[in-house]
């Protein structure tokens, strides 16, 4: 019987019982059986007969293992026949028949094995609908349904679970693995949300608006939360963290934490730290800082105190530095109070991030509503519950406190970021003397001091002038201001407005232009802010939303404002103006704005009134936007030497290969066809080492250069089977090399940060029109500042900006390379020359894939094949993907027909441009080899390939410093 | 001459901050040097022709005058209605200077003079 019929009858056969007793009672000999078929045959004809037929034959096969015809046919009829035997093996079957009647095997409902024309509606719900002689099993059936049911259910009703103190515990539970910002459910309800360093973060909102988005940063205004920052406290003598410091960065990078206009707290700095006395390699991460203003009580100690701010991906690194520096022992101060949960902690210092989820909570528990017990969540997104968050050095009498989650942070970014903030915000009333004190004592003996008083008071004028700014890149960038505020959700209007600049206030152009000149004078600096006192008692004496709203809805006349007098609360903030886009030549101080510090707790009280003013509001796609129209470094994505960008370039790979992975095969991209070796990361250590060991490295290297690149091109598009195993095996004995290299104690790149070095080579860079400098001139620059440069740093990547000249937007990851003499001629003959082609690749893996898979289906059907051959080519084929190259790369820099010098990290249609855009690394030695090559008007000319495409596209190369 | 001065005098790099606006209404058009041109007259045209707006104000700066007047001249051929109303006026602009000598010193501002045109393009009143 052939195998398909067999399958037929299995499966006919599936729900009949397997008939145990004919076979154990049915003794005599076979003929016997075949001989009582013979006459049921006879005597029954019809359906059932066939049945049976199928019945047998299975079951004669599967005794004998193996096939036969049809029983009629050629089978000698018996002579005999004993009835006894004949009955019994009857019984036996109808025994089988009833039981397998009454016995239901699929695992369908009762109500859904009728027949249709006894089918009635809501027969799951209603037994009696269903015919009488199933209603027992019916009932069973609905039974058991029903305790399984109540088993999922959750045990609390909704109107329980929606109770505000459930809720809180629900919360709570939800956000013990990533910590949710204090506007996680605002953004829950309006964006797409990621989990990322420990927090859950949005990522852009379920609306369309991407470039709804843009120009909100170009015309108006547009916010983001960015209280997911780290924030770290340094306290201590002005010259000990000086000291300690100073071996963390280099002014080589630009101005450090010493720099005049930051160190008297008048400007927000930035800087990349290093690892103690390593620079210039391993870095650790960017970081912005901001100095206390030096008060009269802090001179006497001549203590300071300087808040770093940076990215939670660094946090881990910088923190571990810092303390390294600062001599801050392994065990913290608050070691013993952590380990022991019971004693409350010190009111000093109180855990920072026990109140993660904002004031209400803690709100609950002062009031003493202790019926609802909420649970506090000690620890933020960066850190474990156990972990310390302050460290005090006995040697230097350091102090270093994490403050993470501590200050809410909001960016406005665009040129009506005054405007919104002004009107959103109103300069916090004096405090009157006649009333009954308020709950803010603090604020009544600020307002006792004079001094004090005509300090708020000119930081009250100095946020009226802020007004009449046209946009924040018109003040000195990095200008930080301390004020402090009334509460926002007094002046909130009716409805969402879209705030404009008022005309009136361009009056006082004499005051502007001093703003504008000389910034904020150093004593409106100050705000209460940096004192955590201030900050828990702001946060304790909040007016919570309920009762805000109780005392809103008693006003006499509704509508109008809201009168609290002394009992309104007074919110230290700080502004700082984020510059914008400060390198390059075109769109200066686009995407200016600023950053606004609040105590924690007070996030949606500030976040509403906001809202209110006509800003749009953007997440982690919108920050990236902002970034790659600034040309700003993306963190950490676009620091590749530092541990944090290593773990991102790990995650997108991995992230990116799964995507890949998911299609099926026949519907990817086959990269080796493209000849893109890497196209899920950036093999920067590769690059580096080919480049520092490609043979023309020195001064006299053009010549040389040029006939490298001439054979290249000759050779590779022809690319038969030879020419790849050729390269294959310069590919291996650069690798021989390079584990020399290693050996050696080089074997890590590092990114060219030396502001002056990158200024010179900048304009290097940039194409020179005739008439302007002599050649010789140029050259000799050149060739002297890369000698310079490659004893120094032989393996170094530099960050650059690429800009389309036509068609075309680059993609992450896509490859730079440098256009041979050819393009560059055939582009001045023909202006809409695209670019070049790249020829296509073979695949000579895929023979290796197909087989290997092939081998793998084998390997499944017979397990000895498996353990012969199909084990060898698993341990020798384990990473192999279609259309992926093996892991061991062969040399990246010359693999295609143009030779590469790095990869693009940042890559879109730039909107601000209106052509494409991107940003990416280099490998220098690369770059000053091109350079050395190209004529005088074409230098800076690099081709870019995607990933997904053989042509390449001319962009012009640029570096902004 | 920025380049220059750039290459040739290092240590008095500096960085231009954004000319100011004072008002950015849907009428002031401010014409720079990059963008295409065609694409700034059509945009004008657009806006004059449908109406929502009655007049225009056309601004210049610097190198950008002589696109202004070329503007709101083509603006006129296009519109024979339309009159013009030109005024002239001076801009501060301020340039960022880097701190020269290490970081103790303070970071210098220093101010320039720019002229201006601001062009009035509109209809008369129909009376």
């Amino acid at each position: 019987m052939s195998t398909a019929k067999e399958k037929k009858y299995a499966k006919r056969m599936r729900n009949q019982p397997s008939n145990v007793s004919l076979d154990q009672s049915d003794d005599h000999p076979r003929h016997g059986g075949r001989g009582s078929f013979q006459s049921y045959g006879d005597s029954n004809p019809g359906s059932s007969g066939q049945q049976q037929r199928g019945f047998h034959q299975s079951r004669f096969h599967s005794r004998g293992g193996r096939g036969r015809g049809p029983p009629s046919e050629s089978q000698p009829v018996p002579k005999f026949l004993t009835v006894t035997k004949f009955a019994q093996a009857r019984a036996a079957e109808i025994n089988a028949m009833v039981k397998a009647a009454s016995q239901k095997s699929s695992n369908s409902l009762v109500f859904q094995s009728l027949p249709r024309h006894m089918r009635r509606r809501a027969m799951g719900h209603n037994i009696k609908r269903l015919p009488r002689r199933l209603r027992e099993i019916a009932k069973k059936e609905m039974e058991k349904t029903v305790h399984q049911k109540k088993e999922q259910s959750k045990s609390k009703s909704r109107k329980a679970r929606r109770r505000h103190g459930n809720l809180q515990l629900e919360f709570n539970r939800r956000q013990r693995k990533n910590i949710w910002l204090e506007t996680h459910i605002w953004h829950a309800k309006r964006f797409h949300m990621l989990k990322k360093w420990g927090y859950c973060l949005a990522d852009r909102p379920t609306m369309k608006s991407y470039r709804a988005c843009y120009r909100a940063m170009s015309n108006h205004c547009l916010l983001q939360d960015m209280s997911y920052y780290c924030c770290v406290e340094l306290l201590g003598k002005e010259e000990d963290l000086f000291e300690a410091l100073s071996r963390l960065c280099s002014i080589d990078t630009g101005p450090t934490f010493k720099a005049a206009p930051c160190i008297s707290g008048k400007r927000q700095g930035s800087l990349v730290l290093y690892k103690a006395d390593k620079y210039p390699e391993e870095a650790l991460g960017h970081v912005t800082f901001i100095w206390k203003p030096r008060s009269v009580s802090d001179t006497a100690c001549n203590k300071r105190q300087l808040w770093i701010w940076m990215h939670p991906a660094f946090k881990a690194d910088v923190l571990k530095e810092l303390r390294l520096v600062c001599v801050c022992e392994e065990r913290p101060d608050n070691f013993v109070c952590v380990s022991e949960p019971a004693p409350p902690p010190p009111p000093t210092e109180e855990p920072p991030a026990s109140v993660t989820g904002a004031g209400r909570k803690r709100k609950l528990k002062s009031k003493g509503e202790k019926a609802v017990p909420v649970k506090k969540i000690i620890g933020d997104g960066t850190r474990a519950v156990p972990d310390p968050y302050y460290w005090t050095s006995t040697q230097t009498g350091i102090t270093i406190r994490d403050l993470t989650m501590e200050i809410v942070r909001y960016r406005l970014v665009g040129p009506m970021s005054n405007c919104v903030l002004g009107d959103a915000l109103h300069v916090a009333p004096l405090h009157e003397e006649t009333e009954a004190p308020g709950p803010h004592s603090w604020w009544a003996d600020y307002c006792k001091d004079p001094d004090k008083v005509l300090r708020h008071n000119n930081q009250e004028s100095l946020f009226k002038i802020l007004k009449g700014l046209e946009s924040a890149a018109q003040i000195p960038s990095g200008t930080v201001l301390g004020l402090t505020v009334g509460d926002p959700r007094l002046n909130l209007p009716d409805k969402r407005t879209k705030s404009f600049p008022n005309v009136e206030s361009y009056e006082d152009r004499d005051k502007v232009k001093s703003v504008t000149q000389a910034g904020v004078p150093v004593e409106c600096t100050e705000s209460l802010i940096w004192s955590s006192d201030v900050r828990s008692h702001v946060l304790d004496n909040k007016i919570s939303e309920q009762e805000f709203n109780r005392l809103r809805s008693e006003l006499l006349i509704p509508g109008t404002k809201l009168d609290l007098h002394n009992s309104e609360s007074k919110i230290p903030v700080l502004l700082i103006q984020q510059p914008g886009k400060v390198t390059g030549k075109d769109r200066p101080g686009w995407g200016s704005g600023w950053d606004i510090c609040l105590p924690k707790g007070w996030g949606m009280a500030f976040w509403i009134p906001l809202i209110f003013r006509g800003v749009r509001v953007g997440g982690l796609q919108q920050r990236l936007q902002h970034f790659q129209y600034m040309g700003a470094p993306n963190v950490p994505g676009d620091f590749p030497d530092t541990p944090a960008g290593v773990q991102s370039a790990q995650e997108t790979k991995a992230q990116l290969l799964e995507k890949y992975t998911r299609r099926p095969p026949a519907k990817r991209t086959n990269f080796i066809k493209h000849g893109v070796l890497s196209p899920f990361h950036c093999p920067w250590d590769q690059l580096t080492r080919e480049w520092e060991l490609r043979p023309s490295v020195g001064l006299e290297f053009p010549k040389v250069q040029l006939k490298v690149d001439n054979l290249e091109i000759k050779e590779e598009p022809a690319d038969s089977p030879a020419d790849e195993e050729m390269s294959m095996e310069s590919s291996a004995v650069t690798e021989e090399k390079t584990v020399l290299e290693d050996i050696e104690g080089r074997k890590d790149f590092s990114v060219l940060r030396n502001k002056k070095i990158l200024q010179n080579f900048s304009a290097l860079v940039a194409p020179v029109s005739h008439g302007r400098k002599g050649p010789s001139d140029r050259s000799q620059q050149l060739s002297h500042l890369v000698g310079s440069v490659l004893r120094d740093f032989p393996r170094s990547l530099v960050w650059v900006r690429l800009s389309m000249l036509a068609k075309g937007s680059p993609e992450l990851h896509a490859l730079i390379c440098s256009p041979s003499e050819q393009d560059l001629l055939h582009l001045q003959q023909d202006k809409s020359f695209p670019g070049p082609l790249e020829p296509k690749h073979g695949d000579r893996f895929k023979k290796q894939v197909l087989k290997f898979k092939k081998d793998k289906k084998k390997a499944k059907k017979n397990k000895d094949a498996a353990k012969n051959d199909g084990l060898e080519d698993a341990s020798c084929n384990d990473d192999l993907t279609l259309g992926l190259w093996p892991s061991p790369l062969p040399e990246v820099t010359s693999h295609c027909s143009r030779t590469l010098l790095g990869y693009v990290t940042q890559g879109d249609f730039s909107l601000a441009m209106g052509y494409g855009d991107a940003l990416g690394f280099v490998s220098f030695t690369g770059l000053a080899h091109m350079l050395t090559d190209q004529p005088q008007d074409k230098t800076g000319l690099v081709l870019v390939r995607n990933l997904t495409s053989l042509q390449y596209r001319f962009a012009k190369l640029t570096i902004e410093v | 001459m920025a380049e220059q001065t750039s290459l040739q005098e290092r240590p008095s790099a500096h960085r231009r901050r954004p000319a100011p606006r004072p008002s950015r209404g849907p009428n002031d058009i401010y014409v720079n040097t990059k963008t295409d041109f065609r694409a700034q007259l059509s945009r004008c045209r657009r806006l004059l022709e449908s109406g929502s707006q009655k007049e225009l104000r056309v601004h210049g700066l610097g190198l950008a005058i002589g696109r202004a007047i070329n503007l709101a001249l083509q603006l006129q051929l296009a519109m024979p209605e339309t009159l013009l109303s030109a005024s002239t006026s001076t801009v501060e602009l301020t340039d960022d200077l880097e701190a020269e000598g290490g970081e103790d010193a303070e970071a210098g501002t220093r101010n320039r003079n720019n002229s201006a045109i601001h062009i009035r393009v509109y209809r008369p009143h129909e009376e």
